[in-house]
């Protein structure tokens, strides 16, 4: 068994390192609880990084406060670990001052629809060209297990123990009606399907609004890894990603759908179209 | 009477000068205004002559600070001209478009210099000395001046005619008799006059008078009706005074050369009175209106106007003759007193 | 050759050409030499159809405050000018409108208000304007006409003026203009008597040499902020900050920079602070509610060590306060605001001049020292016009401050290293081995989160270190006056500081032994300057435009001694006036 095993590990890293993924990786590891769905998020960001071959030092990943916010010490790129809420912002003047920047903003849902959520309609219609990735567990990590806006109605949490009073937010629709050009959502547990969305994410010349679903297994019994698994389904291959009312039907249907809702390629990024009226 | 009533005076001189204190002083509720198309603050007339020869300062002028209208609360209104009286509504209307309303109205005007029609064709060469305006205007005029014409017969015109020989002038006198208003110079007083200037080395002509005037550069030449030529630097016209009442001529409130007003200064329009050189006040004794000029005068008149205005009866008396004496000369007058 | 020194104010409605009219006096007289200073004022908040105030104070003196009397008030609007005739002096002149198409009430008409001792001149400004160009626009220029030939200023000079202001608009527009201006002149000429004693004629002027421009304190910030080198401003829509983020949305893109209206002020402090992560040159601009906001994050700028320039124009307070009026009551925030112990580097110009030199530096020391600048202004600074000389450009020094790290740093790279000067070499985004994690949480030198009390306080020393380096990169506090045995002297800051400055000179002249102090730069504040010059004075008086004396609380500390405040929040300039009669009532009580 010691020696089949050993063996086994030899070649799994054999291959990790073949792969090349794990330049994407900082030397820290990560302080997330075991089993966390943040490790799967982490390591399809890696992949997708690495398919495209960005070179770490023209990343800029940018995070708020949070478990979620936490993410940048564990990638090898620049980071900026900011304010509760404020990731949108700052990774927009990155991104801003120097266009050459790959920039993600990432953020747990307390970070970018609670605290920060005034933000996201504004990065939206402005189409500044960055990658938004939501780490969506549906209820506050770091300040251990309370209530946030995605907490579905009722369910017990440690602020509101009878039961959640608030509806949850939706944020796939919330996108979509602030005119996001790239809507799409993945699940910590589906590795390939997020880092193919994830590579169109960061592919697409525009505001990118990634929506991930992942369960926090510390403080949350309800959202589990099973619950998950058996509550999503890929988006069928018919779905025109350029049709924004097939894309909201979608996101407002009562099956959770994983997959790219919409995308816009037509529609200028922020600098794009100011090149274009000031040159004009 | 209503609070907040408004009393306005038009006029700044002395009459309604004396007005507004008085009626301050026993009413203080009331808006008190006066109203001048002068933009000069209440000054002595008589001294202008004094200002244009250099021995008085505008400061001097100035009978007192804008601080004393401040403290009695009188409102001041200068270089605002009223050009119409509507006595029905009580409304005053402004040359700049104002309407304002009085509860009460005290006309103090005064007069104006007054050209006889004989010699209104040649007005525009004529410098006046009635106000601080035309002293201003004069006063750069004057000093580089040498030889200057007097057409005129007032008091003021003899006050004058002796200052600007004190100034070294060369002054020719032309005496109007019939224009020494409000009477005429009796033949004793016009070579009474004539001998004085003749001291004073002013050559006066008496009975002749200029028959035409022609500006000659910045000189003026004068012809005389028996063909005598002279250029002078400057022509200056006395010819007495006429009340300032064109402005009320429509309203309803009676005038003749002055504002027609009882013993008491009222007008035959309720609420509305006059005094000092603008009036022509009835003297129940002599069954007849009289006219009475003079600074000092107007005051006496101003305050009684005031205090009528305020609802007392006080009956204003013609003064009593006096001479008057000017450098030498005796002048018989009700009005005039040497200042 | 006699000295002038006269207040004119222009009040109209908006439409009536007031301010442009204001605008055009300020600028022809600025040609012929005189200083001038301006403001323009609309006391309602919309200015569609509100009152406005052009003040211009004119001088062939130097001048450090706007003037609190007005000498001369030029009517274009009867009822908006009566409460302007306060300020007018006992024997102000009034220019009115003498000719308006209908008849004015009586409580309506600026002739019923002047005060006994005022000089009225009424000039028929509609229908000359009327006559001139047959449309009554033009009875600003036919006020500028009279205006010209009652004070005695060059007719033909000024009519090169009006046209120079009107020169791209259509002849049409530039001949009434010009037309009307004549009307008005020869009618004044030939029909007012002039009866007060104020004129341009007599007055002896310094040769104009040098260029000389006419801007504003929130254009010179501009200006400043465009010479040296900045390539974002994001910003939200605040009175008075407003104007900033228009000029840059007008003149950034013509360089390649952006101008980014933001949802709020949170995120325009969050973008300057990504773009100075990202290495490039960024500021906002706001005013006290908005500077609220940013707090939370000014603080990120000094822990995470990102530069990031930042204006507050301060208005009255608090909260939503006076959107319109001038204070200098966010001192105790911009001071102190947001949380833990926050070194930043904190400018208050008192000048227009100062607004240009104090905006270059913020952006040459907050890139250097890698940290956050608060340029501090106020809506008086930020709207008070004035013609100066051309400044200096920022040098190279100062347009590139950034310390990069060399070759060896990079090789094991310690964004966060410990060193002297506080400053430890920045690597930009983009540079192959120079990656790092900024945060917000207390770090160790590579970044790392770390919250050991070593470590905290190791760090927490290397950002109160970068002070010192600071404060010898500006020169020291200006102290005007004898060095020793001072009988008053006078500390002041921000706008207050010109008065003040002015107040000490006029004092000194009447024999009062007075001193003056001021500095720029109030974080770092030059500390030993102060205590001397305290020292040096046996009454120390601080005046500010605040209701607590923020800054004479914020000396008290360093002082140890009483000190004599003259506070004021009229929501008016701070006038020298004031101050001058404060100095001289101390000087009174040091004497009995
Ligand atoms: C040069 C000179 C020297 C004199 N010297 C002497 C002297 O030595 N002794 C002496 O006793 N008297 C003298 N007088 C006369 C004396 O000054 C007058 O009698 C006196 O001023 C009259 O006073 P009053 O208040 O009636 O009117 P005024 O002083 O004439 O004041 C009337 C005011 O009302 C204004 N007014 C008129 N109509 C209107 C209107 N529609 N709207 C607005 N305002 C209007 C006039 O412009 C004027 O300012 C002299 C006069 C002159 C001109
Ligand atoms: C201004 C502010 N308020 C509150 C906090 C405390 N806080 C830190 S993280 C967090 C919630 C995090 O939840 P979420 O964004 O969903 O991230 P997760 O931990 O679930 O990944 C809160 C309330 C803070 N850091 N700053
Ligand atoms: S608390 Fe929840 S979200 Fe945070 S690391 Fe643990 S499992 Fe993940
Ligand atoms: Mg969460």
């Amino acid at each position: 068994m010691d020696h089949i095993e050993r063996f086994y590990i030899d070649e799994k890293l054999a291959d990790i390192k073949k792969d090349g993924f794990l330049n994407y990786r900082s030397k820290e590891l990560p302080t997330w609880c075991p089993g966390c769905g943040y490790f799967g998020i982490t390591q399809a960001i890696a992949k997708a990084c690495n398919a495209l071959s960005l070179p770490n030092e023209n990343i800029c990943v940018v995070s708020g406060i949070g478990c979620a916010g936490r993410y940048p010490i564990f990638m090898k790129a620049y980071g900026f670990h900011t304010l509760h809420g404020r990731s949108v912002p700052i990774a927009s003047g990155i991104k801003l001052a120097n266009e050459d920047l790959t920039v993600f903003a990432v953020g747990g849902d307390g970070d970018m629809l609670g605290i920060g959520g005034g933000h996201l309609p504004h990065i939206a219609r402005k189409n500044i060209d960055i990658t938004l990735f939501l780490f969506d567990n549906m209820i506050y990590g770091l300040t251990k297990g309370q209530s946030s806006a995605t907490t579905p109605l009722g369910q017990k949490t440690n602020s509101h123990t009878k039961g959640n009073p608030d509806s949850p937010l939706k944020p796939i629709s919330l996108a979509l009606a602030y005119d996001a050009s790239f809507v799409a959502r993945g699940f910590a547990g589906d590795l390939d399907g997020m880092q193919d969305i994830f590579m169109k994410a960061i592919r697409h010349k525009g505001f990118s609004f990634v929506h991930l679903i992942t369960p926090c297994v510390t403080f949350d019994k309800v959202n589990t890894w099973d619950v998950m698994r058996n509550g999503y389904h890929p988006i069928h291959e018919s779905h025109d990603v350029t049709d924004r009312i097939a894309a909201m039907r979608l996101a407002e249907d009562q099956r959770f759908f994983l997959g790219v809702f919409y995308q816009d390629e037509k529609r200028p990024s922020y600098q794009e179209y100011l090149r274009q009226i000031h040159s004009a | 009477m209503p609070k907040f009533d408004h009393y306005i005076i038009i006029g700044n001189g002395p009459a309604g000068n004396s007005a507004a204190e008085v009626l301050r002083m026993h009413d203080d509720q009331a808006r008190v205004s006066i109203i001048s198309d002068e933009g000069f603050p209440y000054y002595y007339r008589h001294m202008l002559c004094e200002f244009i020869s250099g021995k008085k300062k505008e400061d001097a002028l100035k009978v007192k600070p804008a601080s004393d209208y401040k403290e009695k609360n009188i409102r001041m209104r200068l270089g605002q001209r009223v050009e119409r009286i509507e006595p029905e509504t009580k409304t005053l209307y402004l040359k700049h478009m104002e309407k304002v309303k009085f509860t009460r109205l005290i006309l103090a005007t005064g007069a104006s210099p007054h050209v006889v029609p004989s010699l209104s064709r040649f007005e525009k060469h004529f410098s006046f000395m009635s106000k601080y305006s035309d002293a201003l205007k004069v006063k750069p005029l004057l000093s580089p001046a040498r030889k200057v014409a007097i057409l005129g017969g007032d008091l003021v015109s003899l006050k004058f005619a002796k200052m600007l020989s004190a100034m070294k002038k060369e002054v020719t006198f032309f005496l109007y008799k019939d224009c020494f208003y409000p009477f005429e110079l009796t033949a004793d007083m016009a070579s009474a006059i004539e001998k004085h200037f003749s001291g004073k080395k002013i050559k006066t002509f008496a009975d002749i008078f200029p028959s035409r005037i022609e500006s000659k550069g910045k000189a003026f030449e004068i012809e005389t009706e028996n063909g005598e030529n002279l250029t002078v630097d400057i022509i200056f016209c006395f010819m007495g005074m006429r009340p300032n009442i064109n402005f009320i001529q429509g309203s309803g409130i009676d005038t003749e050369r002055g504002v027609l007003v009882d013993e008491h200064l009222k007008t035959n329009v309720s609420d509305i009175y006059a005094c000092g050189d603008c009036a022509q006040i009835y003297n129940p004794e002599l069954k007849n209106y009289w006219i009475s000029v003079g600074w000092e005068n107007a005051g006496i008149q101003g305050e009684t106007a005031a205090l009528n205005l305020l609802g007392e009866s006080k009956v204003i008396k013609p003064s009593q003759k006096k001479i008057l004496d000017v450098e030498g000369l005796k002048v018989n007058t009700s009005w005039w007193k040497e200042l | 050759m006699a000295d002038i020194d006269i207040v004119i104010e222009i009040c109209g409605s908006a439409g009536e050409g007031t301010i442009s009219a204001g605008e055009i006096l300020s600028r022809h007289m600025s040609s012929l030499g005189f200083e001038i200073m301006s403001f323009d004022s609309y006391p309602s908040e919309i200015r569609g159809f509100g009152k406005c105030v052009a003040h211009s104070r004119i001088s062939n003196q130097q001048i450090l405050s706007p003037g609190k009397y007005t000498d001369i008030l030029v009517v274009l609007n009867d009822s908006h000018s009566i409460p302007q005739l306060h300020a007018v002096r006992e024997n102000g002149v009034v220019i009115y409108d003498s000719q308006p198409p209908a008849y004015h009430e009586e409580d309506k008409s600026i002739a019923g208000w002047m005060a006994p001792g005022m000089i009225a001149y009424g000039i028929p400004l509609h229908s000359l304007a009327n006559k001139a160009a047959g449309s009554a626009r033009g009875r600003n220029m036919v006020a500028l006409g009279a205006m010209a030939a009652l004070f005695g200023i060059d007719e033909e000079g000024f009519k090169t003026s009006i046209m120079k202001r009107y020169a791209t608009k259509k002849q049409v527009v530039i001949d009434s203009n010009v037309n009307s201006f004549e009307e008005g002149y020869v009618w004044a000429k030939k029909n007012v008597q002039k009866l007060d004693h104020l004129t341009f004629s007599k007055v002896k002027l310094r040769k104009v040499t040098q260029n000389r421009i006419i801007i504003n304190g929130n254009q010179a910030v501009a200006q400043a902020a465009l010479d040296s080198g900045i390539k974002l401003f994001a910003g939200y829509p605040i009175t008075p900050a407003t104007k900033i983020m228009e000029i840059m949305g007008k003149e950034l893109p013509k360089r390649g920079g952006i101008m980014l209206q933001t949802e709020d002020e949170l995120s325009a402090i969050g973008n300057v602070i990504g773009a100075g992560f990202a290495g490039k040159r960024a500021m906002t601009a706001t005013s006290g509610p908005g500077f609220t906001l940013m707090t939370e994050m000014t603080g990120l700028a000094v822990m995470a060590e990102v530069p990031a320039v930042v204006v507050n124009s301060q208005r009255g307070g608090p909260s939503t306060g006076l959107p319109t009026k001038t204070e200098q009551s966010d001192l105790s925030l911009v001071l102190a605001g947001g949380s833990g112990d926050s070194p930043r580097i904190v400018l208050a110009p008192s000048t227009v001049e100062e607004c240009y030199e104090s905006t270059c530096l913020a952006f040459y020391l907050a890139e250097k020292y890698q940290t956050l600048a608060v340029l501090l202004l106020d809506f008086f600074l930020s709207n008070s016009i004035r013609n100066i000389d051309e400044p200096s450009l920022p040098d190279k020094k100062m347009l590139s401050a950034n310390i990069s790290p060399s070759k060896t740093d990079l090789k094991d790279y310690r964004r966060f290293q410990l060193t002297e000067s506080g400053i430890s070499p920045r690597a930009l985004p983009g540079t192959p081995l120079g990656m790092f994690v900024a945060t917000g949480l207390e770090h160790n030198e590579r970044g790392k989160p770390a919250y050991d009390s070593k470590t905290h306080l190791e760090m927490t020393e290397k950002r109160y270190r970068k002070l010192d380096g600071i404060l010898k990169e500006v020169s020291p506090p200006t102290w005007d006056g004898p060095k020793a045995n001072v009988d008053i002297g006078v500390i002041s800051w921000g706008s207050t500081a010109a008065s003040a400055h002015e107040a000490v000179l006029k004092a000194r002249k009447v024999g009062v032994n007075a001193a003056f102090m001021s500095s720029m730069l109030l974080v770092p504040l030059n500390v030993d300057h102060f205590v001397k010059f305290s020292a040096a004075c046996k009454t120390i008086l601080v005046p500010e435009l605040n209701y607590s004396g923020q800054f004479a609380a914020h000396l008290a500390q360093y002082l140890n001694r009483p000190i004599e405040k003259l506070n004021r929040i009229t929501g008016l300039p701070m006038p020298s006036e004031d101050i001058f009669e404060k100095i001289m009532e101390i000087a009174d009580t040091q004497k009995r």
